[in-house]
C-alpha cells in the first residue's frame, strides 16, 4: 500500500517542500530510505521503528520503501522521523481512511524520541516560511511553538506521534494539540553596555560612529588593555535598530544552527559575534560536507569581531573577502552549493607589534622591525582594501582617565547614525545599495564630487601618508558618510582631512622625501 | 697608473670572498704581484706562498670562481655605476688611506669632491622622535651648510639623515650593506633612488647582488668612517653599529661628536657613554663644523641662527600653536590626547594635526605625533 505525507527540507537558509512517500509490500521485512538521505536522516529510521512500537502501534513486517522526493537534492536534518512515521502508519492500514484524508493537509516536521514524544527540530523557522505558499497546517514539536508562530501559518503541536494519531482520529479535541497564542515578547532592554562606559578614545569613538553611520568596516590598532574589545562590544548597540525585515533573515539564520532556543520569537538586538582567533575557515564562512552557517552569517545584520586579527590564519582571513565584498558566502561542495546571507560590519582589533608594546610610553617594544613589518603585513592589501577606517589607540595615562571625558551615550549616537542613515537611504532610494560603504563605483562619482582645493589636501596626502589611488575611493565614501552625519549635501574639504586622520599603516616607518 | 682589463676582473673575483679582511686581500696582491697571479695559483701553493689555511684557499679559490666579473660589471654599468679599485683616479682618497681599503667598490652616482667636506652620521634604527629631530635638524643644517652626509641608509636614524639631504636636494652618500643592485631595507628604495637623483652616491664593496647579512654592516661601517672627515652618534644603544663606526673612526684618527640624550633613554646610552669618554658634544649644526680641521677648504656655510627654528611657526594660527606647544611638552601625544587637552571635537583635531603634518612641523608614528624639528 502506498501513502504520502507532505513535510519540509532546508537548502541554504530556504525551506522547500519534500514528499514523502511510504511504499509497504511483502516481502523480506526491511526498511529504506532514498531520495538523497544524509546519515542523520538514515538513522531516523531506528528511531521510526521504536517510535511507534513504543505508541503501541504495530510495525509492520514487510519490506518498506520511503522516498524523500524532489530525489534529487539532499535532505538533512531530524525532522523526517514524523513525516516517515505517519506515513507508515497511513500506508500499513494503522490509520483509519477519514485520517489518512486528514493527514494530507498537513506538513510534518518533527524529531521522534524511541518513546514516541516529539522533539524540536532545527531550521523549523525557514522551513515553514519556505512552505508558507502552499495549502495546509503544519505539526510541529511543542518546543518549536514560537517559531510556528512566527512563520505566521496554521500549525499545531502534538506531544507524540500517538497524541497525533488519536487527533486524526478525532479521539482527541483539537485544544489538547494547539497550545494557546503567545504575545511575541517585549523589545529586549536597550544594551546596558554604553559607549560612555569608554573614558577617552575620542578619536576610536568618533571612527565607530562613522562606521555605523556608513556601514564601513574598522581596523582598530592599539595597545592590549586600551578598549579595543569595550568599545566593538558596545558598537552594536549604536547601529539603527533591526528592520522586521532584517529581524526575520538572522531569525532564520539562527533557527537554521539551532541557536534559538524555545524562548525567542525572534532576534531583535543585532548580532555581536566574536569568534577565537583560532577558529577554522570553515567555521568562519559556513562549510562541512553538510554546509552549515558559519560566524559570517551568524553576524548578518550585526558586527562580527575579530579581536587579535593578525592572529588569524592567513587563509581565514582571506576567505572574508568575498562577504566583505558581496554580502554573502557561496559554499561549494562536491555534492551541492548553497548561499548564506553574510553582511555585517567588521571590525577588526590588533595589537601593534608582536610583543604588543609598540608605542607604549611605559614599556619599550622588543620586536625588531623586521617582526613588525611582517606581523603587520598578516593584513593583506585586499583585505585592508576593505576596511575603510583604521584608528590607533594609545594608552590613557592614570591621570588622563580620571580626568577623561566620557562622551556622549550610546543613545545620542545612535540618534545621529539613525539620521544619517536616513540620508543615505533616501539617496540610494531605487538601488541595491543600502549603506555609503557599499557604494558602486558610478554612485561614488555621482554622490561624492570632489570640493574645490581637495586635489591639494590629497596630493599631499598621497606625497606625506602615501595615499595610494587605489585608496582614493575609500576615502571618498568614508568622506561621504561624515558629510552626512553633519547633514551636509556635499563633502567638505574638512571631511575628507578627517577621513585622512584613519589611514592605514601604510607608511612604514619611511620619511619624507 | 692604468690597470689592465684582465686584471680588474680578477680584482673582482677576490673582491668575491667576504671571509678575508681587505688587507689581507691586498697582502695576497702583494706576494702575488697581482690578482690575475693569485687566480693562476691552485689550493696548496696559495696556502704554502701566503701562508694560509688551506681550506680558506681553497674555499676563496671557489668563491673567486663562482662570480662572473665581466657579468658585474655589465650589470652595474647597467644601472649607471662603475667598479672603482684603488689605482682609480676616482677612487676616493679618504678610503685608499685606511688599512682596509676595499679592493673593490660598487659606486652609484657621484661621489663628493675633494673640496666637500663628508660628515658621517650614524644610530640607531630604533628611533625615537628625540633621535628623528635631532638627526633631522643636524642634518639639514649641515646639508644647507655644504656638507655631505654619509650614512649607511639602514631604517632610523641613517634614513632620517639621508632624507633630510635629499628633501634639501643636497647631494649625500649611502654605504650599503648589501650588493648595489638590491635594496634593504626593502621600502627604502624610494629613498635610495631619490639620494641618486640628487646627486648623492650609493656605494658597497660587495658584489653586485649580495643580499644582506649580519657581517656585512660591521664590515661597511668602516667605509663610512673613512669616508668621513669626523663621525656624529645621534642615538644608539650600548652595543650598537653606530659605536662599532666611532670606534672605527677613532682608530682612524677621526673625531667622533656625539648627540647628547635622556640617561634613562636606551637609545641614548650609546653617545652618552661616547661623551663620557671624551667625545664632542653636539648641541647645533655649528658644534659639528667647529670640528672641521680645515673648514677654510670647504666653503662652509656656518648657520647662524641657534637650534632653535622659530620662524616656521610664525604664520601658525592660535590653535596650531597650542598643539605644537601641547605636543611639545608631551614629546609624544595621540590625537586623543590633544582632542582631551585642548578640548576639540575630533574632525577639528583632525584639520589642525592634518596641517601641521602637511607642513612638515609633525610627524606622525603608529598613532603618535612628535614634532620632526627642534
Amino acid at each position: 500500500m502506498l501513502a504520502s505525507v507532505r513535510t519540509c527540507a532546508l537548502k541554504g537558509i530556504d525551506g522547500f517542500e519534500v514528499t514523502t512517500e511510504v511504499d509497504i509490500s511483502s516481502g523480506m521485512p526491511t526498511l529504506s530510505v532514498v531520495g538523497l538521505p544524509d546519515a542523520e536522516v538514515k538513522e531516523s529510521k531506528e528511531r521510526v521503528i521504536a517510535a511507534i512500537r513504543n505508541s503501541g502501534f504495530d510495525f509492520p513486517l514487510k519490506r518498506i520503501t520511503v522516498n524523500l522526493s524532489p530525489a534529487e537534492l539532499r535532505k538533512s536534518g531530524t525532522q523526517f522521523d514524523l513525516p516517515i512515521a505517519a506515513g507508515i502508519l497511513a500506508a500499513s492500514g494503522a490509520l483509519s481512511e477519514e485520517a489518512v484524508k486528514k493527514l494530507k493537509d498537513l506538513i510534518l516536521l518533527g524529531e521522534l524520541a524511541l518513546d514516541g514524544t516529539l522533539r524540536p527540530c532545527a531550521g523549523v523557522l525557514p522551513m515553514l516560511i519556505g512552505v508558507k505558499n502552499s495549502q495546509g497546517t503544519a505539526v510541529i514539536a511543542p518546543d518549536n511553538f514560537l517559531e510556528g508562530q512566527t512563520a505566521g501559518l496554521p500549525f499545531i503541536t502534538p506531544r507524540t506521534l500517538r497524541d497525533l494519531a488519536d487527533w486524526l482520529e478525532v479521539k482527541l479535541p483539537q485544544e489538547s494539540v494547539q497550545m494557546a497564542y503567545v504575545p511575541p515578547q517585549e523589545e529586549e532592554p536597550a544594551a546596558v553596555l554604553d559607549f560612555s562606559d569608554v573614558k577617552g578614545q575620542a578619536v576610536a569613538k568618533r571612527a565607530l560612529e562613522i562606521a555605523a553611520a556608513g556601514g564601513h568596516n574598522v581596523l582598530m590598532i592599539g595597545l592590549p588593555g586600551t578598549g579595543k574589545s569595550m568599545l566593538a562590544k558596545r558598537f552594536a548597540g549604536i547601529l539603527p535598530p533591526l528592520t522586521e525585515e532584517e529581524s526575520l533573515e538572522i531569525t532564520k539564520i539562527y533557527s537554521v544552527c539551532n541557536l534559538l532556543g524555545k524562548m525567542k520569537h525572534r532576534l531583535h538586538t543585532r548580532p555581536f559575534r566574536d569568534p577565537h582567533h583560532t577558529i577554522s575557515e570553515a567555521a568562519l564562512i559556513g562549510g562541512g560536507s553538510n554546509p552549515r552557517p558559519g560566524e559570517v552569517s551568524l553576524a548578518h545584520n550585526g558586527v562580527l569581531f575579530l579581536d587579535e586579527f593578525a592572529e588569524f590564519s592567513r587563509s581565514t582571513l582571506e576567505v572574508l573577502r568575498q562577504p566583505l565584498e558581496n554580502g554573502q558566502v557561496t559554499i561549494s561542495r562536491a555534492k551541492e552549493t548553497v548561499t548564506y546571507p553574510a553582511r555585517f560590519t567588521l571590525i577588526a582589533a590588533m595589537n601593534p607589534c608582536p610583543c604588543g608594546n609598540l608605542g607604549n610610553p611605559h614599556k619599550p617594544c622588543t620586536c625588531t622591525p623586521m617582526q613588525i613589518r611582517r606581523y603587520q603585513a598578516k593584513i593583506s592589501g585586499p583585505l585592508l582594501d576593505r576596511i575603510d577606517l583604521t584608528v590607533n589607540l594609545n594608552p590613557v595615562a592614570y591621570g588622563d582617565w580620571n580626568k577623561a571625558a566620557e562622551g556622549d551615550t550610546s543613545a545620542q549616537i545612535a540618534a545621529r547614525v539613525l539620521a544619517a542613515r536616513k540620508r543615505q537611504q533616501a539617496r540610494f532610494k531605487g538601488t541595491a545599495t543600502t549603506a555609503n560603504a557599499f557604494m558602486t563605483p558610478k554612485q561614488i562619482k555621482q554622490f561624492c564630487p570632489l570640493p574645490a582645493g581637495a586635489d591639494a589636501i590629497l596630493e599631499a596626502a598621497m606625497r606625506k601618508f602615501g595615499l595610494s589611488a587605489r585608496s582614493l575611493d575609500k576615502v571618498l565614501k568614508t568622506a561621504r558618510t561624515i558629510a552626512d552625519l553633519e547633514g551636509k549635501d556635499n563633502i567638505e574639504n574638512a571631511h575628507l582631512i578627517e577621513v585622512l586622520q584613519y589611514r592605514p599603516l601604510d607608511r612604514k616607518g619611511v620619511p619624507d622625501l | 697608473m692604468s690597470v689592465s682589463m684582465q686584471e680588474r676582473l680578477a680584482r673582482i673575483r677576490i673582491n668575491a670572498f667576504l671571509y678575508l679582511r681587505a688587507d689581507w686581500l691586498a697582502r695576497l696582491i702583494d706576494i702575488f704581484g697581482s690578482a690575475e697571479e693569485i687566480l693562476k695559483q691552485n689550493a696548496d701553493t696559495l696556502a704554502r706562498e701566503a701562508q694560509m689555511n688551506p681550506s680558506t684557499a681553497a674555499h676563496f679559490l671557489r668563491d673567486a670562481f663562482a662570480i662572473n666579473p665581466q657579468e658585474e660589471l655589465e650589470k652595474t654599468e647597467k644601472y649607471g655605476g662603475r667598479i672603482l679599485i684603488p689605482e682609480d683616479e676616482e677612487y676616493p682618497q679618504s678610503l685608499r688611506q685606511i688599512k682596509e681599503a676595499p679592493i673593490a667598490l660598487y659606486v652609484l652616482g657621484k661621489l663628493p669632491q675633494p673640496n666637500q667636506v663628508c660628515i658621517g652620521m650614524v644610530g640607531t634604527r630604533k628611533i625615537t622622535p628625540y633621535g628623528r629631530r635631532a638627526s633631522t635638524t643636524l642634518a639639514e643644517g649641515l646639508a644647507q651648510a655644504g656638507a655631505v652626509i654619509v650614512s649607511g641608509l639602514a631604517r632610523g636614524i641613517d634614513s632620517q639623515c639621508h632624507a633630510a639631504a635629499v628633501r634639501l636636494n643636497k647631494p649625500t652618500v649611502a654605504v650599503i650593506g648589501t650588493g648595489i643592485g638590491r635594496c634593504y631595507p626593502p621600502e627604502n628604495r624610494e629613498l635610495a633612488r631619490a639620494i641618486l637623483q640628487h646627486g648623492g652616491a650609493i656605494v658597497s664593496e660587495l658584489p653586485f647582488n649580495k643580499p644582506p647579512n649580519a657581517f656585512h654592516f660591521p664590515r661597511r661601517n668602516r667605509i663610512i668612517a673613512a669616508l668621513s672627515e669626523l663621525v656624529v652618534v645621534v642615538e644608539g644603544e650600548a652595543k650598537s653599529g653606530a659605536l662599532i663606526t666611532a670606534k672605527l673612526a677613532l682608530e682612524m684618527g677621526k673625531d667622533v661628536l656625539a648627540v647628547p640624550g635622556p640617561i634613562d633613554s636606551p637609545q641614548s646610552q650609546g653617545p652618552n657613554r661616547l661623551i663620557a669618554d671624551g667625545a664632542g658634544v653636539v648641541t647645533c649644526v655649528k658644534d659639528i663644523i667647529d670640528y672641521i680641521s680645515n673648514p677654510d677648504l670647504f666653503a662652509l656655510q656656518v648657520p647662524q641662527q641657534p637650534a632653535q627654528a622659530t620662524q616656521e611657526q610664525d604664520g601658525l594660527t592660535d590653535l596650531q600653536k597650542q598643539v605644537m606647544q601641547f605636543i611639545a611638552s608631551a614629546e609624544e601625544a595621540s590625537a586623543d590626547q590633544v582632542v582631551e587637552a585642548l578640548h576639540l571635537s575630533v574632525p577639528q583635531a583632525a584639520e589642525v594635526l592634518f596641517e601641521l603634518e602637511v607642513k612638515g612641523l609633525l610627524t606622525s608614528q603608529a598613532g603618535l605625533y612628535s614634532k620632526s624639528k627642534f
